[in-house]
């Protein structure tokens, strides 16, 4: 059970109010058509599955309702920053 | 046709709840050493406001409709007399009138709104109930995985709201001046939620009130 | 008086029984004291080798008096008589040995222990595969694993989430003095310990702290604890689990002590409890000495020997020997002084033991034996004798002559180990100390630290010392306080210690695999030999010696054999014990009851049920009623005596022919506004919105980004920038998060919100030929012709008085009129209807029905005939997929991989059997070959499939490989029972398929 600060709501609040929403700054191509299908088939399927930092989407579902993004170490389950939709991390695989 | 309109009340089923469980016929007395005591609002206004939280004149157009201010910190509300606004997130807003006409409150804060802003009449699918008693915050430590002891050593004229789980349904619950609580909660999970609370209290001797 | 209770401790009586015997004990006694006192000798049979087994210890680590408590609902096993407070009338009984602990028959087993080495039920049960049942069956009835009730609990049980800014976990003490110096600072405080006194070693012990004597300084630190508004006192409370981010579990056995059944409350409790800092303050575990024969009761811990006389005034013996390699055991020799009885040896492994209370113990007169072993027990249900010799310095080999102690209790010691489980269970990995002989907590992984015995500082100033530091530093982390210590000092008479022996295996005359049997793991007899055979075959990593030789699978978890199990092992492959390394400790740290994680979640309130606004009403009608996610939904609404077959067919026939009326409240609902809603819509459907005028409505499909359908549903503009989405009802919330998803993450610049209104509005469907009649009486502020109110279109008027909103939908292919008002008029608004359509004979219909009748049109059902890898294309339903689409919609591009374009692939079609009365059981395999071998190839599965009465045949849906091609092919549904039914391939669509009724 994890403890994950709401960069909305200000706090922190338990796992079960969220909902895990994949990994995080993967953007959508702008022109799905001119995309060979490995390349859509990159884009939909494959993810970078870090041993480490991972930064990853979090639903605030039974709370504010939006969606926001987490730095997480996926070995420790450690949390070392959430941040707004739409802002980057401040740690990254290189700086840790 | 029917010559009289017949409401239901999203509690009606707390009501019903009475011949289900086990809970002693007491359940309705005025006896007063119970601890935990609940009480229904119904048939109030329950309204979802949408809109831009760093746009001053939106947010000084609601405070000017409902007399009251937007509350723009996370986890706060504002009330005036019947009318209180919730937060809800960073965009996002419940206004409750208890007794209100959420027809007309829609109507006049689309004709004040301008710009992006969404308002829904969800009065249908709430209600809001009151619980007081010694038993109360404990009741809410049985139900929620929410820190409310927290509220307790913040501001003590801040009135506080969270959404949050309650048992295995949601709830919107905020503290009143009195010590007292209110939960928000859904019309369908509405029995669920009240035979949970009829369980929960019953070691503290729970009484409801009629709203 | 029983005989073996000291007459300096009295108490009110309590009668009690233990495998059917009547017994008394005292209030304070555990039933492992009051049997002691009884002097009772045998409490249970070992697992495999059913040796008489007596009670070894005095907490969690007891290995032996595992007892079933109670009988019937409320009976609970596998429970430590150690930790079982006596009550009035307590029932208990050993949950082995059978037919009873006295005669065993497995006890005959014993004798030929040898051939049962480790592994021999997995070496000996493998073949033939069949007969494990019968094999298991004996060995279950044999090993004795207690009985679980079979009758409903009588008992409540609940959870209660806490926080708090310091947990103290255990309250000797280290704990409480942590706890003191937390809860001065004014940090939320919670301490919890399994006993039912706080205290911990203390509360046997006879030392002074600051001049009182330790109950009494216990008692007024708790009663200084209990003042304080911010710290919560938890005795009878066994933290038995720490997860990620501080996240502990404690179970708290409210009414265990009063009786079986709670009289009245609830009878155990979990705290979640979400702590910002904690201290372990758990103590240490005495490890026992591995001699042979070390099973016989009459054998304990020191330790135990000393809680039991001291705080129980239970003598469990008359003629003691203490075998220690440490100082700390002489104590038990004083204490044991005190009663009277004798002591008539301390035997020291140690050549030359020069410890102050090594003195004290030889001024008693007391004989001591240096350098020397206790080597074996003798005694066949009760220790009769101790064999001692003369041992090496470094313990591994008899020296000099053996001799005889006459004796009926034997109090040993090696040494103390940490209790460092709950560390472990953070992932904490343990170091190995040699200078204590022990594993200490590994570095923290969480916000935690610990603080006196589980740590490896075994002196009580030393606890008293970390314990203070910690809970200071604790609640200053916490943001409490500065980290200061109000008692930053503690005077504590003490006698200073000696170094001690690290001795895992006391040497025997004959080889370890020839002496008799020296056990390290009690319950489940595993033993020295064992795991020197264990790595004789082969293993070396000790978490697979622990899975070959069940060395710590006990219920004591390993709590007393692992260290001396993992130096043996080390000793074997020749390497150090750090090398070796420990197994894992993982949660629970003792047993927990399935009553207590279950909590309140039970019976009515194991998950909600949600209802709809009609709900009462059709229950009144006596609805059945089937579970769609959480909705209760009626499914179908049988007249007297009818079958589900004969009501459906009744209702079906009713909307066919007239007219029917359905609860369709539970279909999800989401209120979209805002300058870019129909842009965003228009992104989410594979249709478009973005011409779609008020006052109308479109049928849409999801599809996830792999081009697979996700849900479904109608959409309506309401106004400009204001539309309704219909979702399915368990896509609800799903779709929800799926809109807020791409607006908050992919495109914030769209101007759109999102509102759900699924619980604010009821819906009723009125459906069938006569839909438009029946609408016609209860509202006249609708122009109802169809070329006013065509199909799906929409329209706002007034429902018998209430404002409500029709939509001209359709889910059954007739006209029909969605209703829709707020819910607090759903039940008024169905009644009224009900009333208006009397003369019609309009009829109620459930989920049943409306499958059946959708079907018959052909209409999908995510989720039924979808399961996350159909396309539009596979359903047969390109037409809904806009071609023209400025923006490239969600899963638009997947449509074209060549895995979605493949020709084979599986296809919605239609099944006629060739008999028509024939109806498929959904799920059935399609073949195209009825006679090829098994196994057949399968070409598809059947999806749905009903009896139609309208039709007065069966109909299906199937999706079949390359399906659309396969027009008036005949396929087979070969069934489990041998049959084999032939199908021919139809259009989906059975019922008027040119879509004319529901335009009418």
């Amino acid at each position: 059970m994890l403890l994950i600060h709401c960069p909305h709501c200000r706090e922190h609040r338990e796992e079960e109010e969220f909902s895990y929403g994949g990994e995080a700054h993967i953007v959508r191509p702008l022109e799905p058509e001119a995309l060979s299908d490995e390349e859509w088939g990159d884009y939909l399927f494959f993810r970078t599955n870090s041993r480490g930092i991972h930064h990853e989407m979090w639903y605030h579902a039974v709370g504010c309702r939006r969606y926001f993004n987490a730095t997480r170490n996926t070995v420790t389950y450690e949390i070392l920053e959430t941040y707004k939709t739409g802002t980057q991390p401040t740690i990254t695989g290189a700086s840790a | 046709m029917s010559n009289s309109i017949v409401q239901e009340s999203v509690l009606y089923y707390f009501h019903g709840a009475f011949n289900k469980s086990a809970v002693p016929g007491s359940l309705f007395s005025d006896q007063t050493d119970c601890g935990l005591v609940i009480k229904e609002a119904p048939f109030s206004a329950h309204l979802n406001l949408r809109g831009d939280a760093a746009d001053s004149e939106f947010c000084l157009a609601v405070a000017k409709v409902l007399n009251l201010t937007l509350p723009l910190v996370a986890g706060t509300y504002s009330r005036n007399g019947n009318t209180s606004i919730y937060w809800l997130g960073p965009s996002e807003w419940l206004i409750v009138e208890i007794g209100g006409d959420a027809a007309v409150i829609e109507a006049t804060m689309r004709k004040a709104l301008q710009g992006h802003i969404s308002i829904v009449d969800v009065s249908g699918g709430q209600t809001s109930i009151n619980m007081r008693g010694s038993a109360a915050a404990t009741l809410l430590k049985k139900s929620s995985v929410y820190d409310f002891e927290a509220w307790d050593s913040a501001e003590p004229t801040a009135g506080r709201v969270v959404q949050t789980t309650f048992a295995k349904a949601s709830a919107v619950v905020s503290n009143r001046p009195d010590g007292s609580y209110d939960l928000v909660i859904r019309r369908s999970f509405a029995d669920y939620v009240a035979q949970w609370l009829l369980d929960a209290g019953a070691e503290f001797g729970c009484r409801v009130e009629q709203g | 008086m029983s005989r073996n209770r000291l007459e300096s401790h009295t108490g009110a009586t309590l009668d009690f029984t233990f495998n059917g015997k009547a017994y008394q004990g005292i209030v304070g006694d555990t039933l492992a004291s009051a049997l002691l006192a009884n002097g009772v000798d045998v409490v249970g049979r070992s697992f495999k080798y059913a040796r008489p087994r007596g009670i070894f210890g005095h907490g969690a680590e007891e290995p032996n008096a595992i007892i079933q408590l109670g009988a019937g609902a409320a009976t609970i096993p596998n429970l430590k008589a150690t930790q079982v407070e006596l009550y009035q009338g307590l029932e208990a009984s050993s949950v082995n040995g059978w037919p009873s602990v006295d005669f065993d028959v497995m006890g005959i087993i014993g004798a030929f222990g040898r051939l049962m080495p480790p592994g021999f039920y997995y070496k000996t049960f493998m073949y033939p595969k069949k007969l494990w049942m019968t094999y298991e069956h004996f060995i279950r009835k044999a090993a004795g694993l207690g009985a679980t009730p079979v009758e409903a609990d009588p008992d409540s049980y609940d959870k209660l989430n806490q926080h708090c800014d310091v947990l103290v976990v255990g309250a000797g003490p280290a704990g409480l003095v942590a706890a003191r110096e937390a809860a001065r600072t004014g940090a939320r405080v919670i301490i919890a310990d399994e006993q039912s006194e706080f205290g911990g070693s203390l509360l046997a012990s006879k030392q002074t702290i600051d001049g009182r004597i330790a109950t009494d300084w216990i008692a007024s630190l708790v009663a200084e604890l209990a003042a304080y508004k911010n710290v919560q006192l938890l005795p009878r409370s066994t933290v038995f689990g720490y997860y990620d981010h501080n996240f502990l579990t404690i179970l708290e056995r409210r009414t265990d002590h009063l009786a079986l059944s709670a009289p009245s409350g609830t009878r155990q409790r979990i705290h979640r409890v979400r702590a910002a800092q904690v201290v372990l303050a758990t103590g240490a575990f005495e490890r026992p000495l591995v001699f042979a024969h070390n099973d016989i009761p009459g054998v304990m811990l020191a330790s135990s020997v000393s809680t039991y006389v001291n705080r129980y005034g239970v003598a469990p013996g008359n003629k003691l020997v203490v075998f220690t390699t440490n100082d700390n055991a002489y104590q038990t020799a004083l204490d044991w002084h005190q009663t009277g009885r004798q002591v008539v040896a301390v035997v020291d492994s140690r050549t030359n033991p020069s410890g102050e209370i090594v003195d004290a113990v030889k001024a008693l007169g007391i004989e001591v034996l240096v350098g020397h072993g206790l080597i074996e027990a003798r005694g066949k249900k009760r220790v009769k004798a101790a064999l001692v010799a003369p041992i090496n310095e470094s313990g591994t080999q008899v020296v000099g002559a053996v001799r005889y102690l006459d004796s009926d209790l034997i109090a040993c010691s090696g040494g103390w180990s940490p209790a460092i489980h709950l560390s472990s269970h953070t992932g904490a990995k343990p170091v190995w100390d040699p200078n204590i002989v022990g594993f200490r907590p590994g570095a923290s992984k969480q916000q935690e630290r610990s603080a006196g015995a589980c740590r490896g500082t075994f002196d009580l100033a030393g606890c008293l010392a970390e314990g203070a530091s910690a809970g200071a530093e604790a609640a200053k982390l916490s943001g409490r306080g500065d980290g200061g210590l109000q008692f930053p000092g503690f005077s504590v008479e003490e006698y200073s210690e000696q170094p001690q022996q690290a001795l895992f295996l006391v040497p025997h005359t004959q080889s370890t695999s020839r002496a008799p049997s020296q056990f390290v793991d009690f319950q489940l007899d595993v033993s020295a030999s064992g795991i020197e055979l264990a790595v004789r075959e082969g293993f070396e990593s000790v978490e697979h010696v622990k899975r070959y030789t069940a060395l710590g699978f006990g219920t004591d978890q390993g709590k007393l054999g692992n260290i001396n199990g993992m130096a043996i092992l080390a000793n074997a492959l020749d390497q150090s014990i750090a090398e070796t390394g420990t197994t894992i400790f993982r949660p629970s740290y003792t047993p927990t009851t399935f009553g207590a994680i279950a909590g309140r979640d039970v019976n009515h309130l194991f998950d909600p049920e949600r209802y709809t606004a009609m709900h009462r009403w059709h229950q009144q009608q006596g609805a059945e009623f089937e579970d769609v996610g959480q909705w209760k939904r009626p499914w179908y609404f049988p007249q007297s005596g009818e079958s589900l077959q004969k009501a459906v067919n009744r209702e079906g026939l009713a909307v066919r022919n007239s007219v029917g009326i359905l609860d369709a409240s539970t279909l999800g609902k989401i209120d979209i506004q805002g300058p870019d809603a129909a842009e965003f819509i228009t992104r989410m459907y594979t249709n478009s919105y973005l011409k779609l005028a008020p006052g109308k409505c479109r049928y849409g499909v999801m599809l996830k980004e792999d081009g697979m359908i996700f849900d479904d549903g109608v959409c309506a503009c309401l106004a400009d920038n204001h539309y309704l989405m219909f979702t399915t009802t368990g896509g609800a919330a799903g779709v929800l998060a799926w809109l807020e998803l791409w607006q908050q993450t992919e495109w914030p610049e769209l101007q759109v919100y999102f509102t759900s209104v699924t619980d604010h509005w009821t819906t009723a469907t009125v459906t069938g030929p006569n839909a438009r009649k029946v609408i016609a009486k209860v509202c006249n502020d609708i122009e109802l012709s169809n070329e006013a109110f065509g199909f799906m279109d929409w329209r706002d008027g007034t429902v018998a008085g209430v404002k409500a909103r029709i939509f001209r939908i359709s889910f059954t292919g007739e006209l029909s009129y969605e209703v829709n008002v707020p819910a607090h008029y759903g039940r008024h608004i169905w009644e009224a209807l009900i009333a208006a359509g009397e003369e019609f004979n309009i009829t109620p219909y459930g989920t049943e029905t409306m499958h059946v009748l959708r079907a018959e049109k052909g209409f999908i059902i995510v989720g039924q005939d979808t399961d996350g890898s159909m396309t539009p294309a596979d359903m047969n339903m390109d037409w809904v997929v806009g071609k023209n689409k400025a923006f490239s919609f969600i899963g638009k591009r997947s449509l074209q991989r060549s895995d979605t374009v493949r020709e084979n692939r599986k296809q919605l079609v239609g099944l006629k059997t060739l008999k028509g009365s024939d109806v498929l059981p959904e799920g059935a395999q399609v073949v195209f070959d009825a006679k090829q071998k098994i196994p057949m190839s399968m070409q598809g599965h059947v999806t749905s499939s009903y009896y139609s009465a309208s039709l007065g045949h069966s109909i299906a849906l199937a999706v079949v490989k390359g399906g659309h091609s396969r027009l008036g092919q005949v396929v087979y549904c070969p069934l489990a029972d041998g049959r084999s039914i032939a199908a021919e391939i139809v259009s989906s669509v059975f019922y008027d398929p040119k879509g004319e009724r529901q335009h009418v």
